[in-house]
């Protein structure tokens, strides 16, 4: 078991989990009640995956964001 | 046997009464320290003034003046002034417009619902520049 803080980048409310091996990011968002954000460890690492086991990734007492889904992107340029 | 003159008691220095103070009573309670729960934006020093943001978008490789406009729709503008080579190197230069004097307006595909989710994106999209 990981004891994990997870910080909603809108808000910096602080959710407090504790994780088991294999739990995945879609796991935790689902379980924190965050359909629409994506888990990442801070902006200098790419965002998590909703399939991907976030266990092995963090350590027990790191702290990890939650933030709103936001991409650069070509199609608004584009269009 | 040699005579010993009694010169009397004095106080210890306070240093050393703390000290002993502290061995005798031993660590006492921890302190819980209470965290700041607040937004990224503010935890990146970014300030607001109304619906107006001004900060800087920061990495490990550089930081980049910026300012953050939230529109009454909730659509949130990004601009960030002077980008380096590295950015403008990145696949998603297109996506930086113009505005005049070295700002930049950054088109988002997929709008933020939050400022500090916007600054997060475009902080990344900076380290990719950069590790790139």
């Amino acid at each position: 078991m990981k004891k994990l803080s997870v910080v909603v980048a809108g808000t910096g409310q602080i959710r407090d989990i504790q994780i088991q091996s294999g739990t995945t990011a879609g796991d935790v968002l689902h379980q924190l009640n965050l359909p629409d954000y994506l888990l990442s460890k801070g902006p200098n690492d790419p965002f998590f995956a909703a399939a991907e086991s976030i266990y092995d990734k963090v350590e027990g007492g790191e702290k990890i964001f939650a933030s709103t889904k936001a991409e650069v992107g070509i199609r608004v340029c584009a269009a | 046997m040699r005579s010993i003159k009694d010169l009397g008691t004095r106080p210890a220095p306070v240093s050393l009464r703390d000290l002993v103070a502290k061995v005798v009573r031993g660590q006492g309670p921890a302190i819980a320290v209470e965290r700041r729960q607040i937004p990224y934006w503010q935890e990146r020093g970014w300030r607001r003034n109304g619906n107006v943001y001004e900060g800087s978008y920061q990495t490990p490789y550089a930081a980049f003046q910026g300012w953050i406009e939230q529109e009454h729709s909730g659509r949130i503008n990004f601009y960030l002034y002077n980008p380096s080579q590295q950015i403008r190197g990145h696949s998603h230069w297109t996506c930086f417009q113009h505005r005049g004097n070295d700002w930049y307006l950054i088109h988002m595909a997929r709008e933020p619902k939050d400022v500090g989710s916007g600054i997060l994106a475009i902080e990344r999209l900076i380290t990719e520049g950069y590790e790139s």
